[in-house]
């Protein structure tokens, strides 16, 4: 993404945007007390008001590469990529599955991490361990992901007068000072300002994308005309596709740790389902738009390769930015709000993994006597030196942004069983969840790496799931746990939490 | 107490009418490369799936404020420390 309109203006603007960010977001959330707690550091005490709970979700869910990868993905399919703005609404169909069961039982057992559940649910380290690791390890992938997208969107901005690694360098360290100072309040309040900036950098970008380019209806005639692949009725394998990625995306991106987190850090019920009724409509606003700035380039910018079209939103922008000194400085504005966008979902990862670390590999396995303070301090200085071990790795980045995206599902959603089957059937063992999230994880990441991503349409992840989910039900009812294990699941689940509904 | 608790995953209609309406915002059951008529600057099939994902979110929302309410198990909670405390 090269913006050969910016430069040095780019740099000032960075700099005083995260540095804006870094002051507001100190200064509202900075707490001695809160710093020393768990739940207050990766829950932000008492929990989210709407506000900040909605924003800190949107800002989590949709990054920078919303704008700067799936566009372009809008350019290559066509119509047909409209599929983005379902399969991010389902995410909230995927929440319905387990959030009002999992926010009581959070809020009762005061959770920190999803890890929390597994320990309680199943009392085995080996579960807790295993899914612990596979949750680290997909984060890390995620957390790559944005680290490589916002080195890539610094260096564009400000046309290489920040290099790649320098830019990566300054947002990462500006991001690791406020949650350092602030933990999850600090993470919100950033992505409150995040999230208005890319609202408003998006719609006005889809404004001047049509007064500089034309409307839909002018791109629809052109494609009929000239690329009518792009515009009819997709293939059945596309048809497929689209239904892999409801159940990949939907599943996957709510079973997130950071998602999970923030299920467990709402205020209180109230406050959760209003967040997500929110999220409901947001897809609209943003894979939407995107969407359609994508649609309409087809006809602005015709006939481009793969490589050439992931570049589309900077020549788009170069062309919009040369107009006026107005139409520059909202450019501008855009790209500082991809580049917060890209922010604020590292910084939501980044706290995550630190909470996994210090709460679950730290606090579960190394040093269980530890007090919080203590965990939370290595938490935090052991995810630093991850976040820097990821930027060397990141300085070489592997493949397209959105095959990288499409990664870390099939690892991640290998832990959905223990929430849609461990929340409501009682008989599900302890061994069957842990062989299922590991057969289950190898043969995703196992195809993935062959080089086999999809199966007759599915994903790799989903094949991966399906075999997973059958070695729950079939373990489960072959070995059932022994008397003494089942009288402590029959134990939890006759607590209200599990019966509420028919008590 | 006295409050009815509500869980969206014990009404099995939910999860049946989601499905429908993920199947429909699905264009596998029109002709393929079909396009007529455009509808707002989308082809005929966009804009079905448009109407289905509107459906699909407004569904979404009725759904979490009548089917979602799980705050008497939290009263129930609450209620023996406020006791104590009065």
């Amino acid at each position: 993404m090269q913006l050969n309109f910016v430069g040095w203006h780019g740099l000032l603007v960075i700099i005083f945007y995260a540095l804006f960010i870094l002051c507001t977001t100190v200064y509202f959330s900075y707490s001695k007390t809160l710093r020393d707690s768990l739940k207050g550091f990766y829950l932000g005490g008492k929990g989210l008001g709407v506000l900040l709970l909605f924003f800190t979700l949107y800002a989590t869910q949709y990054s920078g590469n919303t704008v700067i990868g799936y566009a372009p993905k809008a350019y290559r399919m066509g119509y047909a990529w409209f599929m983005s703005v379902p399969y991010m609404i389902l995410v909230i169909a995927g929440y319905l599955l387990f959030a009002p069961r999992l926010h009581v039982i959070a809020k009762k057992f005061n959770f920190v991490t999803p890890a929390d559940w597994f320990d309680k649910r199943f009392g085995s380290n080996a579960v807790t361990l295993v899914a612990t690791i596979l949750m680290v390890y997909a984060l890390g992938n995620y957390l790559l992901e944005q680290l490589i997208a916002m080195g890539h969107a610094i260096a564009g901005i400000t046309a290489g007068v920040i290099p790649y690694t320098w830019g990566v360098l300054f947002l990462v360290i500006i991001m690791l000072i406020y949650e350092w100072l602030g933990g999850l309040k600090a993470v919100a309040i950033a992505d409150t300002i995040n999230g208005i900036m890319l609202m408003l950098g998006l719609f006005g970008f889809l404004i001047m994308v049509f007064n500089t380019f034309g409307g839909l209806t002018d791109a629809a005639h052109y494609m009929i005309e000239n690329v009518p692949k792009k515009i009819g009725v997709p293939p059945l394998s596309v048809s497929q596709t689209w239904l892999s990625l409801y159940i990949l995306v939907g599943i996957g991106a709510a079973v997130y740790p950071h998602a999970i987190q923030r299920i467990y850090a709402a205020e209180n019920e109230r406050t959760l389902k209003r967040s997500l009724s929110r999220m409901a409509w947001m897809p609209f606003i943003t894979t939407g738009v995107a969407l359609i700035i994508g649609l309409i380039r087809i006809k602005a910018f015709p006939g481009l390769g793969k490589m050439e079209s992931e570049q589309l939103v900077g020549m788009m922008a170069n062309v919009i930015a040369s107009k006026s000194v107005f139409h520059y400085w909202v450019m501008m504005l855009l790209f500082a709000g991809i580049i917060g966008a890209i922010m604020s979902t590292a910084d939501s990862v980044i706290l995550s993994f630190s909470s996994l670390i210090s709460n679950d590999i730290y606090g579960r396995f190394i040093n269980p006597k530890a007090n919080e303070k203590k965990k939370v301090f290595w938490g935090k200085i052991i995810g630093i030196c991850v976040v820097f071990l990821l930027l060397f790795i990141a300085w070489n980045p592997p493949g397209t942004l959105f095959e990288i995206f499409v990664l870390k599902f099939e690892i991640l959603i290998q832990i959905a069983p223990a929430f849609l089957l461990g929340l409501y059937w009682k008989r599900m063992t302890k061994s069957s969840v842990l062989v299922g999230m590991i057969v289950g994880a190898v043969i995703a990441s196992g195809m993935t790496l062959t080089g086999m991503k999809t199966f007759h349409g599915w994903y790799s992840g989903i094949i991966g799931l399906a075999i997973n989910m059958l070695i729950c039900v079939v373990g489960s009812l072959l070995f059932p746990e022994s008397t003494d294990e089942q009288q402590k699941v029959e134990q939890l689940f006759s607590s209200r939490e599990f019966t509420g509904f028919n008590a | 107490m006295g409050k009815e608790v509500k869980e969206p995953i014990r009404y099995i209609w939910i999860w049946v009418a989601l499905v429908v309406i993920l199947l429909i915002s699905i264009p596998w059951y029109l002709p393929k490369g079909t396009i007529y008529p455009i509808i707002l600057g989308f082809p005929y099939w966009a804009f079905i799936s448009v109407v289905s994902v509107i459906c699909l979110s407004a569904f979404l929302v009725y759904i979490m404020h009548k089917y979602w309410d799980m705050e008497a198990l939290m009263e129930d909670e609450k209620e023996p420390e406020e006791k104590k405390e009065g």
